[in-house]
This record gives C-alpha cells, sequence and structure tokens, in this order.
C-alpha cells in the first residue's frame, strides 16, 4: 500500500520538475528544478522499490545505500554545473548579485 | 575586561577567536582513533555493498578495509573534535546526531519539493544571490553544510569563500526574504550548523 503512495509521489515530482525546467528562466533556476526533481523523485522511487522488492535485508539496504549515494553527489553536480556556468560568463537574471560584487 | 572600550573589546575578541583557531591543530583525535572510526565506516559499507556474511567474505573485508583505513585515516576524520571518550564519540553520533539529521534533512527534502512544485506552477520567483557567513572552518564541515543547504528549500550553494580565517558562502536563492547576513543566514542554515558545530571544528 504504501509503495504505491511513494511511487505516485516520485512520479508527481518529477512531472513538476519537469514544468519547472521547462518554464523556468535561466540556467540556475532552472537547475534548482532538475536538482529537487532528482533528489525527491529518483530516492522516493528507490524507497518504494526497496519496500516492494521480495528480496533479502541486505539487497534492499543496497538501495537505500543508491539513495544516500544520489543524495550526497547531486548537491555537488549542481555546485559544479553553477559555479561552471558563472565563471564561463553566464550572468543571472537576479534581483541581486553579491557573488559579482566581489569578483569583479 | 570591563574597562576596556568598546572597539578595541570586539578586536581582542577577534584576536581570541583566531588564536582558538590555531590551537585547532592541537584539538585533533589521536591517530588510533582515527583509524578505528574510518574502519568502522569502511567495514559497514563493504558488509552492505558486497551482501554477503560469510565468514571468509568478512574476514577479508576486515583486512583490506583495515589496511586502507591505516593510510587513509586522515582524509574522513582530521575535523573531527576531541570531547570526550571514543566509545561515548560513536555512540552520540551514531545514535543521536545522525538519526536527527536524516529525520530532519527527510522532511525539509519533501519541503522543498513541494516549493519547487508551487514556484513551477505560479511562477512567483524572484531570484537573487546573497552571501552568508558560517561559524565552521573546517573542509568536512563546510563540505557538510553546503549541501545540506542545497538539499533544504530553494536555496542552491555557489561558491565558498575563505577570508582571514572566516567562512563565507554565496547561495542562489529562488526567492529572496532576506538581504542582511545575520537574517539571511538564519533562514537559510537554520540550526543545521549548530549540530554540525558540535562534531566538527
Amino acid at each position: 500500500m504504501i509503495e504505491y503512495f511513494l511511487l505516485l509521489l516520485g512520479e508527481s515530482i518529477m512531472i513538476f520538475g519537469t514544468l519547472g525546467i521547462l518554464r523556468f528562466p535561466d540556467v540556475y533556476t532552472r537547475l534548482h528544478a532538475a536538482t529537487k526533481c532528482d533528489t525527491g523523485g529518483a530516492m522516493t522511487i528507490l524507497m518504494a522499490l526497496a519496500i516492494a522488492s521480495e528480496a533479502s535485508l541486505l539487497i534492499k539496504l543496497k538501495f537505500l545505500v543508491l539513495a544516500f549515494l544520489i543524495a550526497l553527489i547531486n548537491p555537488m553536480v549542481s555546485h559544479a554545473i553553477a559555479r561552471g556556468a558563472y565563471k564561463y560568463g553566464i550572468k543571472p537574471e537576479v534581483v541581486v548579485d553579491m557573488y559579482a560584487w566581489d569578483n569583479p | 575586561m570591563s574597562r576596556v572600550p568598546f572597539y578595541l573589546r570586539e578586536r581582542l575578541d577577534d584576536v581570541k577567536q583566531r588564536v582558538l583557531f590555531e590551537t585547532y591543530e592541537a584539538q585533533k583525535l589521536p591517530k588510533w582513533e582515527q583509524v578505528v572510526l574510518t574502519w568502522i565506516l569502511l567495514f559497514s559499507f563493504w558488509t552492505i555493498i558486497s551482501a554477503n556474511l560469510k565468514a571468509e567474505n568478512l574476514l577479508i573485508g576486515g583486512l583490506a578495509t583495515l589496511v586502507i583505513s591505516s593510510f587513509m585515516h586522515e582524509m574522513l576524520t582530521e575535523d573531527i573534535r576531541r570531547s570526550g571518550h571514543i566509545l561515548e564519540k560513536i555512540l552520540y553520533i551514531s545514535f543521536f546526531v545522525i538519526p536527527q539529521y536524516l529525520f530532519i534533512m527527510a522532511f525539509r527534502l519533501i519541503e522543498s519539493n513541494f516549493k519547487v512544485a508551487k514556484h513551477a506552477v505560479f511562477m512567483d520567483i524572484n531570484p537573487g544571490i546573497v552571501k552568508i557567513k558560517t561559524e565552521l572552518h573546517s573542509n568536512t564541515g563546510v563540505t557538510i553544510l553546503a549541501n545540506s543547504i542545497t538539499l533544504t528549500p530553494g536555496t542552491l550553494t555557489l561558491d565558498v569563500n575563505k577570508k582571514l580565517g572566516e567562512t563565507y558562502l554565496y547561495v542562489h536563492w529562488i526567492s529572496v526574504e532576506a538581504l542582511n547576513r545575520e537574517k539571511a543566514g538564519e533562514k537559510i542554515k537554520g540550526d543545521i550548523e549548530g549540530w554540525l558545530r558540535k562534531i566538527f571544528w
């Protein structure tokens, strides 16, 4: 029962993340949508798989290790993409930009 | 101390803080405790990944992780503060800090997903890059804090800057609510920094 709820939650988070990628204005806000849909959607789907699959306990723990690795790697990748885009020269559409004040 | 003028007192506090930061080399864990902590982490990871509870598998894994942790012990545990006995520290970290952290971060993650979904539907975004100051100085602590900030709702860490013994984070915020450094820091960091300060320098 609870695995269907988790699967539905993951699917809806993925759909809203895709909507965010399509609608947001620039790289940085799109990156928000992409990373959030990745963490929430993929992690809830992995948890649903860990509950629903008929395997031994250690194999189920492997799914949780995968979810933990996603939560660990995703912020680093988003930081790398955002900083690389900034260093490349893409200006963000923002109201205040304190990073440009300190790195002229 | 009470006769010291106000501007000088601020300066004195600054110097004291810097001396404290310099004595952090003296506050590291001893070597065998670093080896033990690294070995526990690596061996539990080996046991879960290999998914095999036979005796020879555990023996091979224990020996290999012991060899690795004997010369890679400084990588993970360099920044952990020295306070109390090692057994006390292991129990405190594994049964009090980590479950609390995971519980709170799970709820923040779900909240962040709903927040981004709301922003995607209504398009009420007001993005900006703000600069906040942290009390943490060690590499591991700043890394964990920056990753937690990226996972919490509506924020994304862009860069870290260390200047004069103080650490600053640049955060891309999808809807800016405060520009003041202290208020923005309170809203972004929450109480994550307080927990991390109990373990890391």
